[in-house]
């Protein structure tokens, strides 16, 4: 009776009744509150002059490329994306009936929040890349808040999810669930999960010229379930994301990859694993030497195959991609004040790993992405990216990371200019903490 | 008593049998693997990245669809549609170009009720082809300057179910492609970087 009772109240507390009118709502009133701070607090003239004239202006003529920077198109819109999509999980949507928003919510901003006319590549970006950045924000987020906390840690708990998922966080704070007090979405416990946190230096070349040039990095790489261990329960049930910050040039890397669809392809219960997966993947490269990103899906094997009995295994993955749309940049392309090329493309990926309990020590892995520039130069990019990560324990849970990777790519251009080829070399020395929850 | 009679009065009430029921199965929208061809008129607008404005023009459209079933309300497909416009010019001044612009894209049919209305999404490989005559050959022969574009495109719409029978049903769609081709060079004019946003409403016969 007591637990009925207090069942009920949760229930009460923590409505997770979808509320696809207030969703839509939050999503129109993202849009109105960018435009407005950007016409009233930064006098931006491409805000503060829409209205009708400006809508039907844009509706008239329809899509168009922009020339905004590499990282604004790249990494800013899927984030600003992020919020249209989380407007629905914050609201009681699942993920299929949230990924409408991220397209509606781009589609009315390109054509009705700015003067502009609405960019294509802002649409495909802000869409598929919100519902991927906007799907891990969302389970981070709820990963990050315990609603059986209370007190300062609590409060520490939300502030701290406010940065990935803005949208989720000021809803709770809404219906007044920063202190309530109830059980924790299923998404807050990932069962299997790695978390890795590494800092130290980071050598590449060809950044200026052949020199070798050293700066700072700091690494985080996040590992949300298991790709075999754990049954398909819905869109990202599993997935992992690697952050790569540096001192020269801030944002190097961020990529997230969550499992869409998976099925079992032997006997669950069988001590090898192999799993059918279908992964959404949003890649984002960047340094004074290279750019390249894009929304993709990948379609591969993950494999498992346990050495004796102390959580020693190897881990292989085989994928192939399609690209919807990429970004790279090479020698003569891009489009007006833009120094980089769109286009879809194709890929496959290889991966080799050895692990205990879920934490992998070595890791092989190379990748390899074909674009077909539809916005810049008239050409063809091949990108191949691999290298070689080992991790050294000095404690539990501390270690020494050293790492090699090559990024090399070449350009085929149709106008008659040469082929281009080149590559940019690059090592990392860290020092790495990790938090293992995996099969236990 | 008393009671036996009201329950029998309760069982007798049209709809509100006190006995229980089974449920009735709400039909599935398509089952298994279906498949759905259809036509109607079309629109296209180009724009580019030199261009100062956007073209315009009204064609024939024709698609394609076969799929299976993911739930009771969404199903996915293989989708081929095509545009074709005889008469097409990237300017005013020339008509007589043939342009036929088209998408191969996965897509998911999501039905939000038990009535035939869904919506359409989808993500695919967008093409394009575009004849320019550029002169005449010999014996009165026309000569035609091809060129294409490959790249990709995304496709939204509505559409309704009409049952004819359990097994066929036409469909009305309203549905929209908007497909980045790249560069095309038609005769001498350079189109840079092309958008080709469709239009479609068409009738399409359904086997399901």
């Amino acid at each position: 009776m007591t637990a009925s009772i207090i069942a009920a109240l949760l229930a009460v507390q923590f409505d997770t009744t979808p509320r696809p009118l207030m969703a839509v709502a939050q999503t129109v009133a993202i849009n109105v509150f960018v435009n407005r701070m950007d016409a009233w607090a930064f006098n931006q003239d491409w805000a503060q002059g829409v209205g009708p004239g400006s809508w039907s202006r844009n509706l008239r003529l329809g899509w168009e490329w922009d020339e905004d920077a590499f990282p604004t198109n790249m990494f800013a819109h899927p984030y600003h994306g992020g919020l249209y999509f989380n407007s629905g999980r914050a609201n009681g949507l699942d993920y299929f009936r949230s990924v409408p928003l991220a397209f509606f919510g781009s589609w009315s901003w390109e054509n009705f929040g700015e003067t502009y006319r609405p960019s294509l590549n802002d649409w495909f970006m802000t869409s598929f890349g919100g519902i991927t950045l906007g799907e891990v924000f969302h389970r981070v987020g709820a990963t990050i808040r315990d609603n059986r906390a209370s007190g300062m840690s609590r409060f520490m708990r939300e502030v701290a999810a406010l940065p990935v998922d803005p949208i989720g966080g000021l809803n709770r704070l809404i219906r007044g669930e920063w202190t309530a007090r109830g059980a924790n979405p299923p998404e807050h416990n990932p069962q299997d999960f790695v978390l890795r946190l590494g800092a130290g230096a980071r050598f590449a070349k060809r950044f200026n010229g052949d020199a070798t040039m050293t700066t700072g990095t700091f690494l985080l790489d996040l590992l949300y379930g298991d790709q075999v261990g754990q049954p398909y329960t819905g869109p990202f049930d599993v997935f992992n994301v690697r952050l790569v910050l540096t001192d020269y040039g801030g944002l190097n890397a961020l990529r997230a990859s969550g499992r869409l669809f998976g099925a079992n392809l032997n006997n669950p219960n069988g001590r090898n694993r192999h799993m059918l997966a279908i992964n959404q993947r949003y890649d984002f490269y960047k340094n004074p030497a290279q750019s390249v990103g894009g929304q993709s899906v990948e379609i591969g094997i993950n494999s498992r195959w346990p050495i004796g009995h102390k959580g020693y295994a190897i881990r292989t993955a085989i994928f192939g991609d399609g690209i919807f749309l990429g970004a790279i940049d090479a020698p003569g392309t891009g489009l007006g004040d833009r120094n980089y090329d769109f286009g879809p493309g194709v890929g496959a990926r290889w991966e080799f790993a050895l692990e205990r309990h879920g934490a992998r020590f070595l890791r092989i892995f190379s990748q390899l992405e074909y674009i077909h520039a539809v916005s810049g130069a008239s050409a063809d990019h091949i990108v191949d990216f691999g290298g070689i990560e080992a991790a050294f324990p000095i404690m539990r849970g501390l270690g020494l990371s050293a790492s090699s990777t090559v990024f090399g790519r070449t350009s085929r251009y149709s106008d008659g200019r040469a082929r281009d080829a080149r590559d940019y070399p690059e090592a990392r020395l860290m020092l790495v903490w990790w938090k293992v929850g995996f099969g236990q | 008593m008393k009671h036996a009679l009201i329950l029998v009065a309760l069982a007798l009430l049209p709809g509100r049998s006190a006995l229980p029921q089974k449920a009735p199965t709400p039909e599935r929208h398509r089952r298994g693997l279906w498949g759905e061809f259809g036509g109607g008129p079309g629109y296209v607008r180009i724009a580019c990245s030199s261009c100062t404005d956007v073209v315009g023009a009204t064609g024939a459209t024709s698609y394609f669809r076969i799929g299976g079933v993911i739930s009771r309300n969404v199903v996915i497909g293989f989708e081929v549609f095509s545009l074709l416009d005889n008469a097409f010019g990237f300017s005013p001044q020339d008509s007589g170009a043939t342009a036929e612009t088209g998408t191969a894209a996965i897509i998911l049919l999501w039905y939000p009720g038990r009535h035939g209305l869904y919506f359409k999404g989808g993500v695919g490989a967008a093409f394009g082809q575009f004849s320019v005559p550029v002169d005449s050959g010999g014996g009165g022969t026309a000569v035609a300057d091809t060129s294409t574009g490959g790249g990709m495109g995304l496709t939204f719409g509505i559409g309704w179910d009409i049952a004819i029978s359990r097994k066929f049903a036409l469909t009305a769609n309203a549905t929209s492609f908007v497909t980045a081709l790249g560069d095309v060079v038609a005769g001498s004019r350079r189109v840079d970087d092309l958008i080709a946003s469709m239009y479609q409403v068409s009738i399409g016969f359904t086997i399901r």
